[in-house]
């Protein structure tokens, strides 16, 4: 990300209250509507904007070898496998190339932090709305250093 | 430099291999392990030697690797994410690199529910596409951290891949992500539904993942209809047709011809298996039925083995 957002995170990250009211605000959003699980490093923009998170396994690279013919989780019958949820919509989206981006292991510091600040300053990788993945290059960042 | 196995050896100089499966037993002996080598050995290149499949707890796949390499088979050691972090996969590797396994294949890992634990918190900090990643960084000579290290392990990496289960375009991305990750060889999971297996291999080489890794076909000879129904019903991901079922179900009074008939679907499985392009070798994975490989093998006209041309690659 470009320097000024670098600066506007890390002013979020040196003023408690609005870094609270900044993840607040984050958390009620994702939480309804993507059923976020707070990892703080959203790949939303990446998986047609389906939280890959709520995979059992947490796998961030698609589906494992479980999935049900009719698309159901191998470990909840119940529920929809979340990998085929996300090829279902990025096909309609038009986004299925995307899925083919390897995802580096995930930071578990990053966890409950608030991946909008995260991704101002350069943490994480930037939201996508494009349908072709970009290059990014991630140096290595600390954590914030506020919850 | 680290030599190369044996098994890479063998898919590298084009010959058709084929792998063994085995489970380590569940308690501190490791006679049992010694015992089903004997049905390996000089029947196939090497051997997986699976770690807590299903999720139940068994002797560790890298002590049992140690103990088939005592048995004369050459191991490969499954390793899966479920039950070690980052750091302990890491050590793991190198450890296993150090007593002399060559030959990995990562994996996700059956969920702990599944087993005989299911009460035990999984861990799953890395999935198997990053474990591969992470293997193939430490061939590099880095660790994940990026730190340096001293003498890098030169495993021969593999991942898993299922062409049965759905979405079948995902399954594609997921063997291309494998591959750039560092996957040099593919086992896929067993094969029964030859058509569909065809399908996959079609797209397979269109993408030309089949020039950029090994891909070994699963083949599971089953010896009772009892055992495939189980399979359909039970084993998310398989994809058994129906007449398959139906030939072992005419048999199922007998345990002799089942046992005929299971044998000769394996063998007419790996018989079309070879003839489809791209198919570097076949995995056997007769689970708890260990030695009934020697006849398999036998009956596919496998017998002898090939041995790796000498030294030149192994520098």
């Amino acid at each position: 990300m470009s320097k000024l957002s670098e600066k506007i995170a890390a002013f979020g990250e040196r003023h408690p209250t609005l870094y609270k009211s900044i993840a607040l605000s984050e958390n009620v959003l994702k939480k309804t509507v993507f059923k976020c699980q707070g990892c703080g490093q959203c790949v939303l923009s990446h998986n047609a904007f389906t939280c890959c998170m709520r995979c059992p396994k947490q796998i961030r690279n698609g589906p494992c070898g479980g999935t049900r013919p009719d698309g159901h989780c191998e470990v909840y019958p119940e529920r929809l496998c979340i990998w085929w949820l996300i090829h279902k919509r990025a096909a309609k989206l038009g986004r299925v190339k995307k899925l083919s981006k390897f995802h580096i292991p995930a930071d578990r510091r990053l966890e409950n932090t608030s991946a909008w600040l995260n991704m101002f300053a350069g943490r994480i990788l930037p939201f996508e709305l494009g349908k072709k993945s970009r290059d990014v290059n991630l140096t290595k960042k600390d954590p914030p250093s506020i919850k | 430099m680290v030599s190369k196995s044996n098994f890479e050896l063998l898919l590298n100089q084009g010959s058709f291999v084929v792998c063994g499966e085995m489970s380590p037993p569940q308690g501190a002996d490791k006679a049992p392990i010694l015992k089903k080598c004997a049905y390996f050995k000089d029947y196939v290149d090497a051997v997986n030697l699976t770690d807590n499949q299903t999720a139940i707890v068994r002797m560790s796949s890298m002590m049992s690797s140690v103990f088939a390499m005592e048995g004369g088979v050459e191991p490969i050691m499954q390793m899966t994410c479920r039950d070690r972090n980052r750091l302990a996969m890491q050590s793991d590797l190198l450890g296993a690199a150090a007593a002399g396994i060559k030959n990995i294949l990562c994996l996700t890992g059956d969920y702990m529910t599944f087993g005989n634990h299911p009460d035990a918190k999984g861990c799953f900090d890395l999935d198997s596409i990053q474990l591969i990643h992470t293997a193939s960084e430490l061939n590099k000579g880095r660790f994940l951290s990026g730190d340096e290290v001293k003498s890098p392990p030169g495993l021969f990496i593999g991942g898993a891949a299922n062409p049965f289960a759905e979405p079948f375009e995902m399954r594609i991305i997921r063997l291309g992500k494998k591959i750039a990750a560092g996957a040099q060889f593919i086992q896929t999971q067993p094969v029964f539904d030859l058509l569909r297996f065809e399908k996959w291999m079609a797209a397979v080489r269109d993408n030309g993942y089949d020039q950029q890794a090994h891909i070994l076909a699963g083949v599971m000879p089953v010896r009772s209809v009892k055992a495939l129904i189980n399979m359909r019903d039970n084993v998310p991901g398989s994809m058994i047709p129906d007449e398959c079922i139906k030939r072992m179900d005419v048999v199922k009074e007998s345990k002799e011809d089942s046992i005929e008939v299971g044998v000769a679907m394996a063998v007419e499985i790996i018989k079309r298996l070879r003839e489809i392009p791209g198919v570097k070798g076949v995995h056997l994975m007769p689970v708890m039925w260990e030695s009934i490989t020697p006849r398999i093998v036998e009956l596919c006209d496998l017998l002898p083995r090939p041995v790796p041309a000498s030294g030149d690659d192994a520098l």
